[in-house]
């Protein structure tokens, strides 16, 4: 029993050695820039990816600012996306199942916005449909995969790709729970930081 | 409507390698920022009015595009079909000739705009290619690339530009706490002396041709490197004495870079304690890496040389970095085409 557990945190090990760090860091910089033009970020998945996805809209629109959510007067505008189950179910059985993205984000997405894009395999046409929306419009899209990283690695312009052999779901997911914490705490960390260089410049 | 801005840069190291006689030789290098600092642009789709009309500092309103004086907006409109219902207005958040590269923002901005206005979403390479090409080609305004690109992508980046025409953007990912020391380090003037651009340039291309100043560029743009290994590690001091290097190789380059004037805010900030630093272009801004200690002297030691040449309009500029590049902040344009 001990010994299946410890391959699995090998295995995640080894995943965890191999992050792209310099993807990461990409992506960072596209929140960035979305945070300063007032952008929004729309992130999306299917199953437990999409409860990636809640986990870290709520992450970032709030932990980020946990330490000063009143004085910080602009937030990130992260979204899941379908917001509601009631347009996840219109759009699946009015339309099919690989417009359950797209469809509410052609509604929203306008040019100052950011996607992140959830998807293990990289291939979910439901993902690559709204990634080519995105992308035909110019928004920049961060994209998670993992095994080969698909076709949305190929698309994505923050190439997140967790490398395992195929089928390793629970590893993947699990590695990209970690990215989004990563983000996540870059974030809390430099907010935190201009908030205390702004105290002392103005306590001199 | 569409609303449109692109960021001003401040660039370090490599400035002049951006231009053809140069980087046709040998790859020329340029390291630089967007700051916080940008140019706005509106176009407004005038249906019922069929004129062209363009707001800057003055306004402007012409029955064709090949009336306008204004030679960027002008060549723009010509080039892309645009002959009429169509409103163009500029904002800065500084003034112009400051030398932080906002008249490549606005043709970037333009672009952008232009390109919307027309359906169409052009990304940021398209941006800075568009934009090199209505200033350098169309208008033909002796300058480099560098400040397109710059404005085109944000952040901070190496541009190389290559011989065959093409740019490589790499950008340089330091994290915010080497970025924020950076900018506490830095401190930025506008000098209030407004000049062209391609008066400086112009001499430095002319001097390209002698071999001894050919390998200077060179140096120039191989120090690029160096410069961003510096950065990394966060080595400010280092990063201060290489800008002095660059002012001391610039120098030899061009033998009107600077004016006096510029050499007197130069060494005012030299002999109160700065590592290093530069002035952009024609001197509309100096720029220090200095230790914090010394920063209050510095400032005290430049107002003077300010007040002694009556520059009225001299003042520091704040500046911070920003990731944003050229960008559509809003388009409501294909409403109003549903419209009417």
């Amino acid at each position: 029993m001990q010994e299946y557990i410890k391959k699995f945190a090998e295995q995640a090990e080894v995943a965890l050695r191999n992050l792209p760090a310099e993807e990461i860091a990409k992506a960072i910089n596209i929140l960035h820039a979305c945070y300063e033009r007032d952008g929004r970020i729309y992130v999306f998945g299917n199953g437990g990816s999409l409860a990636l996805a809640t986990h870290w809209v709520s992450d970032f629109n709030k932990t980020v600012f946990s330490n000063h959510l009143e004085k910080e007067s602009r937030k990130f505008q992260a979204v899941r996306l379908p917001s509601t189950e009631s347009e996840l179910t219109a759009w699946a059985n009015d339309l099919g199942y690989d417009m359950v993205f797209v469809g509410p984000l052609r509604n929203y997405l306008q040019d100052s916005d950011v996607v992140v894009a959830i998807s293990s395999s990289g291939n979910s046409p439901n993902i690559v449909k709204a990634v080519e929306l995105a992308k035909s419009r110019h928004v920049p899209v961060i994209g998670l995969s993992g095994f080969d990283g698909g076709k949305l690695n190929e698309l994505a312009d923050a190439k997140i790709k967790v490398v395992t052999p195929k089928g390793e779901y629970e590893l993947v997911e699990s590695i990209h729970g970690i990215v989004f914490h990563i983000m996540t705490r870059y974030f809390r960390d430099y907010f935190n930081h201009v908030a205390k260089r702004f105290e002392e410049q103005h306590h001199k | 409507m569409i609303v449109v801005r692109a960021p001003l840069r401040i660039s370090f190291v490599g400035g002049g390698t951006d231009l053809p006689d140069f980087y046709r030789r040998s790859p020329g290098r340029v390291i630089s920022t967007a700051i916080d600092k940008y140019v706005y642009l509106v176009v407004n789709r005038t249906p019922l009015i069929d004129k062209v009309s363009a707001r800057y500092s003055i306004a402007e309103t012409v029955n064709h595009p090949s009336e306008l004086q204004h030679t960027r907006i002008k060549a723009a409109l010509l080039d892309m079909g645009i002959h009429k219902n169509i409103e163009i207005a500029s904002f800065g958040t500084l003034p112009s000739k400051t030398g932080l590269g906002s008249s490549s923002s606005f043709s970037v901005a333009l672009m952008k705009a232009l390109h919307a206005f027309q359906g169409k979403a052009i990304d940021k390479r398209e941006a800075a290619e568009a934009a090199s090409r209505l200033e350098i080609d169309l208008v033909g305004e002796p300058i480099g690339k560098q400040d397109q690109y710059a404005a085109a992508f944000g952040g901070f980046n190496v541009l190389q530009f290559n011989a065959d025409e093409s740019v490589n953007v790499e950008p340089v990912l330091i994290d915010y706490k080497k970025r924020a020391e950076l900018e506490s380090h830095m401190l930025v003037f506008f000098t209030g002396i407004t000049r062209f651009a391609s008066s400086v340039l112009t001499e430095q291309k002319k001097n390209i041709g002698d071999e001894e100043k050919f390998k200077t560029m060179q140096e120039m743009a191989e120090s690029v490197h160096e410069f961003k290994e510096k950065l990394l590690k966060g080595d400010f001091r280092g990063l201060g004495e290489m800008l002095h290097a660059g002012w001391t190789r610039k120098k030899s380059l061009a033998s009107h870079t600077a004016n006096s004037i510029i050499d007197d805010f130069y060494d005012a900030g030299m002999k109160n304690g700065a590592w290093g630093g530069k002035a952009f272009r024609d001197g509309g801004c100096v720029m220090f890496l200095a230790p914090l200690e010394n920063h209050e002297a510095i400032r005290k030691a430049v107002t003077e040389v300010a007040r002694a040449n009556n520059l009225e309009e001299f003042r520091e500029i704040p500046v911070k970095f920003v990731q944003s590049g050229a960008e559509v902040l809003y388009n409501a344009d294909h409403l109003h085409k549903l419209s009417l």
